[in-house]
């Protein structure tokens, strides 16, 4: 009895080792799916990296061929870039929204016709997402007005009082993308500020060091500036130099921004920075290759996710410079 | 054939050297993305994408050819295309946009010219400052937003300038077809003879080997630069409307990306940047191994982070290529110094 007892419960084991060699033998879910993805800016910069991290390593777990493409965050090479995509007919295609609806409908809808999955990320397609929902078009990223609100709201709670100037760069012009900035100017405004709207050049978009000694005169030209709010990544990082050299101390203005990229980091710890949104861009990255397995294997429809949580300050960034550093958050 | 034959037909084809370093190119990414490039997709794709580009490489063609530069062609995009996108969109105005669009390239060209040729700006500091200007003019009449052309495509305008014509077709890539594309080369066999032929290609040439020279020979001089101006201009604008178009979108900063790639087409393509000689067939195959190099490495497998490092590495390759393949007393010179070939070239002996 107990002898076979023991064969019984060696068996078990070994099927159990069986199963599991089985289970590392098997092929990864993604393997045979390719996907382009558009990462946004430049590889590497503080608002790609973190996405450019998620998505290696989601399409590393998933066995994903990822093809990974840089715009600088010019929409007019995201279109082509997509239309590069598409002649290579990938299993999905990862889009960032900032070009409009309009501009990628019917690309879009030609490749979706030609059985791609097409998701998006980083600024919001509404239009097409209710369209090409159910052929897998999600979107990973922030709800940008809620995004621009939460980042406002923070700012608010450092103290900033009815009445009080407050500046706020941002990319207005984009119909979609600009929409975190009116968050942001909006929730502002409302608590009785007064908001001077600025656009932020094309040039200042790419290479956001281009754009200190104009946001250092500006707040030299403005010595009632109270709070700056800004929904750009790279901007967010440059703002403490441009601050310094403007005769700024730490505190002295509030200065809402975006993401945690490295300089930023330092910002916040100095306490030039007050507050910044984590818009979780490791999970922008890693979700919509989820995603595209999900939708181009199982037939799964889009998904939303918001990664626009909350914001860090320079009380709670402490835990968080490893992983930045790491390129993960 | 003796092969001091085959050597000179070979050097009689104009842009022979871009033209091998571009078929090496695409070889390259045969093999290594055979999915992609062995497939017609992607270049029915580079013909609705590349021809701003060409066209604007093209103009740049002649200006350097002449001697000069034009860094104005970025704002002229801008420029033109706001003018167009708010006469089509908020006027419903069609081929009266189309025209005003074109107009106001003209004129920004023609201003360019008058300011280089008549006031004796360089064209470097004329261009630059005027690409300023009209870039920031562009911003302020549009409040720096984008315009989206909804509907754009049920208009003629879209239809002739960028529609599929062949869009009902049951073959894919034929049904991609982009009208942009025979406009272009339409443009572009046009100003290849203009170039090659024509007496105004003639003074260009002769401009850019000596202003002086040119005038001693009864060259009018300012004029001709006025006229090269005007014509870049009128290219930017082309590519305006047709990136405006097929983007079905005005972007408040369009045309920034194509500063450097369209210079750098025009020189890969071996046309000198002191002036005097100028290829518009190499201009083409430039503009062609430009655009082909993130698709294609990307397509590879490498990440669209070396872009631009293999883009410079191509472009050091193609101009060493054209100074040793187009200039026999430097080639020579070279391998003299490893004491053999040295009889390869037109000339013959090494002293």
């Amino acid at each position: 009895m107990k002898r076979s007892k023991i064969l019984m419960a060696g068996v078990a084991v070994a099927a159990l080792f069986a199963g599991f060699g089985a289970a590392l033998a098997a092929d990864p879910i993604g393997k045979g799916i390719t996907m382009y993805m558009q990462m946004g800016g430049t590889a590497g910069d503080g608002s790609t990296l973190a996405r450019q991290t998620g998505a290696t390593e989601a399409a590393a777990a998933l066995g994903v061929d990822l093809k990974a493409q840089f715009s600088a965050w010019t929409p007019e090479t995201m279109i082509n870039q997509f239309k590069e995509a598409v002649a290579a007919k990938p299993s999905c295609i990862e889009i960032m929204g900032h070009p409009g609806d309009v501009a990628f409908h019917d690309l879009v809808k030609a490749a979706v016709d030609e059985g791609i999955v097409v998701t998006d990320g980083n600024a919001p397609l509404s239009s097409l997402q209710k369209e090409f929902g159910s052929k897998g078009f999600g979107y990973a990223g922030v709800d940008l007005y809620a995004g621009g609100t939460l980042t406002a709201n923070a700012m608010l709670a450092q103290g900033l009082k009815k009445g009080d100037e407050a500046v706020v760069w941002g990319i207005f012009s984009q119909a979609e993308r600009g929409q975190s900035e009116k968050g942001l100017a909006d929730t502002l405004e409302k608590a009785g500020l007064k908001v001077d709207r600025l656009e932020i050049p094309q040039e200042v978009n790419s290479d956001p060091s281009l754009g200190v000694p104009t946001f250092a005169a500006y707040i030299q030209a403005h010595p009632n500036l109270k709070a700056i709010g800004l929904q750009h990544g790279n901007v967010t990082g440059v703002m403490s130099d441009a601050l310094k050299k403007a005769g700024k101390k730490p505190g002295e203005i509030i200065v809402g921004g975006i993401d945690l990229a490295p300089s930023t980091i330092a910002g916040l710890k100095s306490g030039y920075v007050s507050a910044t949104l984590d818009q979780l861009l490791y999970l922008q990255g890693f979700i919509p290759v989820v995603q595209c397995v999900m939708s181009a294997k199982y037939k799964m429809p889009g998904l939303t996710l918001n990664t626009g949580a909350g914001t860090v300050n320079p009380q709670t960034i402490g835990g968080l410079v490893d992983l930045i550093d790491k390129g993960i958050r | 054939m003796p092969k001091s034959g085959v050597i000179s037909i070979l050097q009689g084809v104009e842009g022979l050297p871009i033209i091998v370093v571009f078929a090496l190119l695409l070889a390259l990414f045969m093999y290594t993305a055979p999915t992609v490039f062995l497939q017609p997709f992607i270049y029915t794709t580079f013909l609705s994408t590349l021809p701003p580009l060409i066209l604007l490489a093209i103009g740049l063609t002649f200006v350097i050819g002449a001697g000069e530069i034009d860094l104005c062609f970025p704002a002229i995009i801008a420029f033109s295309g706001f003018v167009f996108a708010v006469l089509f969109k908020e006027y419903n105005l069609g081929w009266i946009a189309v025209a005003a669009g074109l107009a106001s390239g003209v004129l920004v060209g023609f201003v360019n010219g008058v300011l280089v040729a008549k006031i004796g700006i360089p064209s470097f500091m004329a261009t630059l400052a005027t690409q300023f200007f009209w870039t920031g003019m562009a911003t302020v009449l549009s409040g720096g937003k984008s315009y989206a052309l909804r509907e754009a495509e049920q208009s003629s305008v879209w239809q002739w300038i960028v529609g599929r014509p062949f869009a009902g077709s049951q073959t894919a890539w034929l049904a991609q077809m982009p009208m942009q594309a025979l406009w272009t080369t339409i443009i572009v066999l046009f100003l290849w003879l203009i170039l090659t032929r024509h007496r105004f290609g003639e003074h260009v040439l002769f401009i850019g080997d000596s202003n002086e020279v040119s005038r001693v020979v009864g060259i009018d001089v300012d004029r001709e630069k006025i006229k090269l101006f005007t014509l870049m201009g009128f290219l930017a604008a082309c590519a305006a409307i047709m990136l405006t178009l097929e983007n079905k979108n005005f972007f408040g900063n369009q045309g920034q990306g194509y500063l450097l790639t369209a210079i750098a087409s025009v020189l890969i393509g071996g046309t000198s940047i002191f002036g005097g000689r100028a290829t518009i067939i190499g201009t083409v195959f430039g503009c062609f191994i430009i655009g082909m190099i993130e698709a294609g490495l990307v397509a590879t497998g490498l990440t669209g982070a070396w872009v631009r490092t293999v883009q410079g590495l191509i472009f050091l390759i193609s101009i060493i290529f054209y100074l040793y393949a187009d200039e026999p007393q430097r080639r020579r010179t070279f391998f003299a110094r490893f004491g053999r070939f040295q009889g390869f070239g037109r000339v013959q002996s090494v002293e």
